[in-house]
């Protein structure tokens, strides 16, 4: 059961890769793999919803020997937010033209390591899948092979291996610490060792996500990567590899709540920061792409600060928001390059929902950090938030206004070439998903609370 | 000897992190081998611990070297092996299409393109970047 949505991508990876992903079946292949994953995760969901934490240990080892699986809701979320999102990227990229034979056995195995090391008790498990998330990602980031995309690919794999080489190395000092990998000993018995190393080791957990996600001081990278890559990749890129950053942030956050409470001055301090750096970069970018790539660096920031205020009600928050500002980002990065009917009205809602207006879903992800704010006498945080919003505001519809408003000299000559309608409905398809959270965002929620109960409860 | 072992990661790391700021994509690919070792040495050392080889029976009474960390450090080895060759691959491919491999030509050729790609969109401030 737990093996299963995690072994389905695994196989149809390796057998994608011998095949050429150029041809329109291959891709379809890729997309019903990922499709019977998602269906898997669905299942595990409701039944951990019903039953509780699911553990399982490869192999049929004894318990403590053999690698573990374990999974509360917040894995499962995680795992099929990302893996939903990579749904819709490849079956994106597979109604117009694949250009790579890589492509769809890429994109299983990125999915195959996400869902990996959401799945995982174990830190170096974690490490693991992480990796090849990330390999599968350093090859997506170069799809395309021009000049830029290169750049971009470069770029991403010297700036993230570094942040991978930092997470080993904490693991490994997690391991010398408590003398365990996994991750449940680990949040019982970091209470009672040393306090000095464990903030060590926690800084550098943090810079590791920190750069995956792009927060303010390691957000240097993202620019030119998200700018770079093609469409399809950066909606993965920033809708399901930057999960690992906000994923990995709850979930070590929560195994180290003392080194977490330490740390909140400076969660919030960057967090703010974040988001005004990353919202007025965004006013001044020149193109589309690049005010989503400086828009990633601000939203990011919201999740730093819901952790930083610490409670229930922030937890739950920042769950919310991980998954609402994840679905946005994939949402506006697939939708921006299109054209023709719908379109606009698709860009609309995007924004709307970054900005955070109703009757969207990003009103839901602030309102949560805004009440967990308010519950905790923060005027700060709460205008830090409502200038987050107004800049995202003004900066999305900027590019609407650019895009859909004024026409260019070569459109008035030339006349719109409309994208393929498979594309834009598809697209549509997640602009509508937008919207039914926005209007009926009680299952969200309920799915946020109980994962913020779950990893309370430990692990 | 956790000195020993401590010196040898700091040297190694420093010296990677020294490589990784050039400019000179070759020198960056061997800083990031030397950051991903000095990476798998502090794995070693952080399991560090004399005693008999940890194969059943164990001689009673003798405390066992932990093999934990030697399984970790397989893996960590074959996955920074793995990396290290996609990097080269991807610094080769570089240098076939640019015949350069200093990152800042790299740049320039980039903003060329961008440039190239601005210049057919005249008129238009904000766009997609790269058209639909």
């Amino acid at each position: 059961m737990l093996v299963f949505p995690l072994g389905v991508l695994w196989v149809a990876a390796v057998v994608l890769s011998l095949l050429d992903g150029r041809r329109q079946r291959v891709g379809y292949l890729a997309v019903g793999a990922l499709t019977i994953s998602v269906i898997g995760l669905i299942v595990l969901l409701i039944d951990i919803l019903n039953n509780g934490r699911a553990e399982q240990v490869a192999g049929n080892w004894a318990y403590g020997v053999g690698i573990q699986l374990r999974a509360d809701v917040l894995d499962v979320t995680f795992a099929l937010l990302s893996v939903g999102v990579i749904l819709v990227a490849t079956t994106y990229e597979v109604l117009g033209r694949v250009r790579s034979r890589a492509f769809p056995a890429l994109a299983c195995f990125m999915a195959t390591g996400l869902i990996g090391l959401s799945l995982t008790g174990d830190a170096f498990n974690f490490y693991v899948f992480f990796e090849i998330a990330m390999i599968a990602a350093y090859v997506l980031a170069g799809y395309g092979e021009r000049t830029r995309q290169l750049r971009a690919a470069i770029i991403f794999i010297i700036v993230n291996l570094l942040g991978s080489v930092l997470f080993l190395i904490s693991v490994a000092g997690l391991y010398h610490l408590t003398g365990t990998l996994d991750l449940l000993e680990i949040q019982r018995r970091i209470t009672i060792v040393d306090q000095q190393p464990a903030i060590l080791l926690a800084t550098m957990i943090f810079v590791a996500f920190a750069i995956k996600l792009g927060i303010f001081p390691f957000h240097f990278w993202l620019a030119a990567v998200y700018t770079g890559t093609r469409p399809a990749v950066a909606a993965m890129l920033s809708g399901a590899l930057a999960n690992i950053g906000s994923y990995g942030l709850i979930r070590f956050g929560t195994t180290m709540p003392r080194e977490l409470e330490i740390g909140a001055p400076v969660l919030l301090a960057l967090g703010s920061v974040s988001i005004v750096y990353g919202g007025f970069q965004a006013l001044s970018a020149r193109s589309a792409t690049e005010v989503l790539a400086y828009s990633s660096i601000g939203q990011v920031g919201y999740i730093l600060i819901a952790l930083g205020l610490g409670g229930h009600l922030a937890l739950v928050a920042a769950i919310l928001f991980s998954i609402v500002n994840a679905v946005n980002k994939a949402l506006l990065f697939l939708a921006v390059p299109l054209r023709g009917w719908l379109v606009g009205g698709i860009i609309a809602i995007a924004a709307f929902s970054v900005a955070g207006v109703p009757p969207s879903s990003g009103f839901f992800g602030k309102l949560g950090i805004f009440r967990a704010a308010v519950a905790d006498d923060q005027p700060l945080v709460i205008a830090l938030i409502f200038i987050g919003s107004l800049l995202s505001f003004i900066y999305m519809f900027q590019i609407y206004n650019a895009r859909f408003w004024e026409i260019s000299a070569e459109e008035s000559r030339e006349g719109v070439v409309p994208t393929p309608i498979a594309r834009r409905s598809l697209v549509c398809v997640l602009a509508a998903f937008v919207i039914v959270i926005g209007l009926w965002p009680e299952p969200l929620i309920y799915l946020s609370e109980q994962a913020a109960i779950a990893v309370e409860a430990g692990g | 000897m956790t000195l020993a072992y401590s010196l040898v990661v700091a040297v190694l790391f420093g010296t990677g992190a020294y490589l990784l700021l050039k400019h000179d994509l070759i020198r960056v690919a061997a800083g990031v081998v030397l950051v991903s070792n000095a990476a798998n040495l502090f794995i070693i050392a952080a399991g560090l611990s004399r005693g008999v080889v940890p194969v059943l029976p164990i001689p009673g009474g003798e405390s066992v070297a932990d093999p934990v960390v030697q399984a970790l450090v397989l893996t960590a080895i074959v996955i920074s092996f793995g990396v290290s060759a996609l990097l080269l691959s991807l610094v080769y491919r570089v240098y076939t299409s640019h015949l350069s491999l200093d990152l800042e030509d790299l740049s320039g050729a980039d903003e060329e393109e961008s440039e190239q790609e601005l210049a057919s969109l005249t008129g238009r401030s904000i766009g997609t970047g790269r058209g639909a």
